[in-house]
């Protein structure tokens, strides 16, 4: 009765988990699952962005260069080499690894809007090269992925609820590292970092070793989301696997949730693709502008009223509802 | 070869103009205000817009118009340091930045809802004219842009230093607290010095018009540029700012005359990363760090 999330967040936790597991079940309609495929992958890249962006306050926007790489690694171990995506899900990690040790070199000198800037310019910069690589990246066409039909080997399936399971799988993932990190030596160091860098740095934090070592599992886990992407579409072109939304939206609903908290992605996402599925039901998809627009609006707001983050207003609702609640149920005895 | 190269050149300068009047702007409000405003480009694409309804629906020639859309961006400009600049100021990192992209998408995508995605373009007598001096041939449309670009930059650099408030203005940018004690009131400085850095954005959509097509997403090419250029030339030098846009804009023209046609960004984005392997602070100093 008086349980509240802060004492008992297991149960919660666990009812959450249910829920997401049983939804496919319930929800066969192939629109819907497409929204919550959606919601579990920009949720987890909102996961994965939070860890720098969130924690230690490196507020990138240039996280599609890790999105495009492992979309790209997979695609071409698939198609020139014959190589199960489920092995390439795992090279694109790593060779996202790879690129952010040289791009977080050069982009950490910067604070600020700079470093946000200077990440902008890396994304762009392997977009234009991915546009130019015609020989074994296909171009600025890009290519549609082969169908084998339902291959499970191949991260090739019939029915979208398994798509819908491998992106519950990443979003976990996501959430159970960030979890552990919190709760580890990193995890105060980060905020650390965040909070004041030269303060971090001048108690002898090495702030230099704790942001590269979160970019790269920032980036490692971006980039599993770009494979799983565009095995879920089916197609590929450096404009989808660049593309700046990706960057945008990272940060987008990590900020509308909670900054630098574990859930805050999760809420952020599940409002804004809320807000999005909505529009797109009372406009139509015709109307190019609308969904940025109102998405724009909520980030004015959020950021002039709550900076924060929303996750904050909703732990607060349930915190007057918890104690309203025990509240009443002292009561109880009392009255009877 | 030579000629080649001069005419390059020539198209990277004056061009350069344009991204000088985008980049001052950036500088400005960084030095004064220290905000990094990412929505600078779409000022530019909303002095665009009205230039060209100014000369679609009353014939008004782009250049002219500038004296509508400097006045009406300095006014917008007070309009957003009042209401949303203000409220973040000291709030740190994530709404500073998050706040000014977040207006930056609003703009776009107003735009986007309100003139479609169709390029606009506004044909003037002089929009087509060239001339040559040996090899090379110089656009008018461009000249004259150029021109004015270098004009307004002059002026700026006499309100800065030749009246009052132009030196409140530095003087805020050098030390805030040390000129609020000495009397300056920041909320004035403030509001002036973004309004003209947008009244400048406005005066580069209006100078563009004659020869560049206006669409909701135009200003992400010169705020860009104007962000290398700006990081190049050193945070919150002016001057700096102005050297550094006529290097991208020739650097710009150099990889689409000898690299190909698609590899104009490419150039500025290696050049802005080798400026942060090599001098992260610059190539200058600067009066605003």
């Amino acid at each position: 009765m008086t349980s509240n999330f802060k004492t008992r967040p297991w149960f919660w936790i666990a009812v959450l988990a249910a829920t997401a597991l049983v939804l496919p079940l319930a929800v066969s309609d192939p629109f819907a699952l497409d929204i919550f495929i959606r919601v579990l992958l920009f949720a987890f890249i909102g996961v994965a962005w939070n860890l720098m962006g969130g924690y230690a306050k490196q507020l990138s926007l240039g996280h599609a260069a890790y999105f495009g790489l492992g979309a790209y690694t997979s695609t071409i171990l698939l198609i020139r080499f014959g190589i199960s995506p489920w092995i390439g899900i795992l090279a694109g990690g790593v060779v996202a690894m790879l690129a952010s040790l040289p791009i977080g070199a050069l982009c950490f000198r910067l604070r600020g809007p700079y470093f946000a800037i200077a990440t902008i310019a890396t994304a762009q910069v392997l977009m234009l090269l991915f546009l130019k690589f015609r020989d074994f990246a296909w171009g600025a066409e890009g290519t549609t992925l082969p169908n084998l039909g339902d291959a499970p080997l191949m991260m090739q399936f019939e029915s979208r609820a398994a798509y819908y399971y491998i992106a519950l799988g990443l979003l976990t993932l996501g959430l159970a590292i960030t979890y552990l990190i919190e709760r580890s030596w990193m995890g105060f160091y980060l905020v650390a970092v965040g909070e004041d860098e030269d303060a971090a740095e001048a108690v002898g934090v090495d702030t230099a070793k704790i942001k590269r070592n979160i970019y790269l599992i920032s980036a490692f886990l971006t980039a599993l989301a770009g494979t799983f992407y565009v095995e879920y579409i089916y197609f590929i072109d450096p404009n989808t696997a660049f593309s700046f939304n990706v960057s945008v939206e990272a940060a987008l609903v990590s900020i509308v949730g909670g900054i630098g908290t574990l859930w805050g992605p999760v809420v952020g996402t599940i409002l804004l693709e809320a807000t999005s599925a909505l529009l797109q039901s009372w406009f139509g998809s015709g109307h190019g502008g609308v969904q940025l627009t109102v998405y724009s609006l909520i980030l004015i707001t959020v950021i002039l009223w709550r900076p924060s983050g929303l996750i904050g207003l909703f732990s607060d609702l349930y915190q007057r509802f918890a104690h309203a609640g025990s509240a009443r149920a002292k009561e109880v005895p009392l009255d009877g | 070869m030579l000629a080649t190269l001069a005419q390059a050149v020539v198209n990277g300068l004056l061009i350069g103009g344009i991204y000088a009047l985008v980049s001052i702007g950036v500088t400005l409000i960084f030095g004064v205000v220290k905000i990094v405003n990412f929505a600078q480009g779409e000022f530019v694409m909303i002095g665009m817009y009205i230039s060209f309804f100014l000369a679609s629906s009353f014939g008004i020639d782009p250049l002219l118009s500038l004296l509508i859309s400097m006045p009406i961006l300095f006014f917008i400009g007070v309009l957003v340091q009042h209401f949303l600049i203000r409220r973040v100021l000291g709030l740190g990192d994530m709404p500073q930045i998050f706040l000014t992209f977040a207006l930056s998408l609003l703009l776009m995508n107003v735009a986007l809802l309100l003139f479609t995605a169709n390029y606009r373009t506004v044909q003037t007598p002089y929009s087509e004219l060239t001339f040559h001096i040996g090899p090379v041939y110089f656009a008018v449309a461009k000249l004259i842009a150029f021109v004015i670009a270098m004009l307004l930059s002059g002026l700026l650099y006499l309100f800065l230093h030749g009246t009052d408030l132009g030196k409140a203005m530095r003087a805020a940018a050098q030390n805030r607290e040390v000129a609020m004690l000495m009397g300056i009131n920041p909320d004035r400085v403030f509001s002036v010095a973004v309004g003209v850095a947008l009244a400048l954005a406005g005066a580069a959509g209006s100078l563009l018009m004659p020869f560049y097509p206006a669409y909701p997403l135009v200003g992400q090419v010169f705020v860009l540029m104007a962000f290398v250029a700006v990081v190049l030339g050193t945070l919150g030098n002016i001057t700096g700012a102005l050297i550094a846009s006529l290097m991208m804009g020739v650097a710009e023209s150099l990889g689409v005359q000898f690299v190909g046609a698609d590899s104009g960004l490419i150039v500025v984005f290696v050049m802005l990363l080798l400026t942060l392997a090599l001098r992260p602070n610059g190539l200058f100093g600067g009066w605003a760090r």
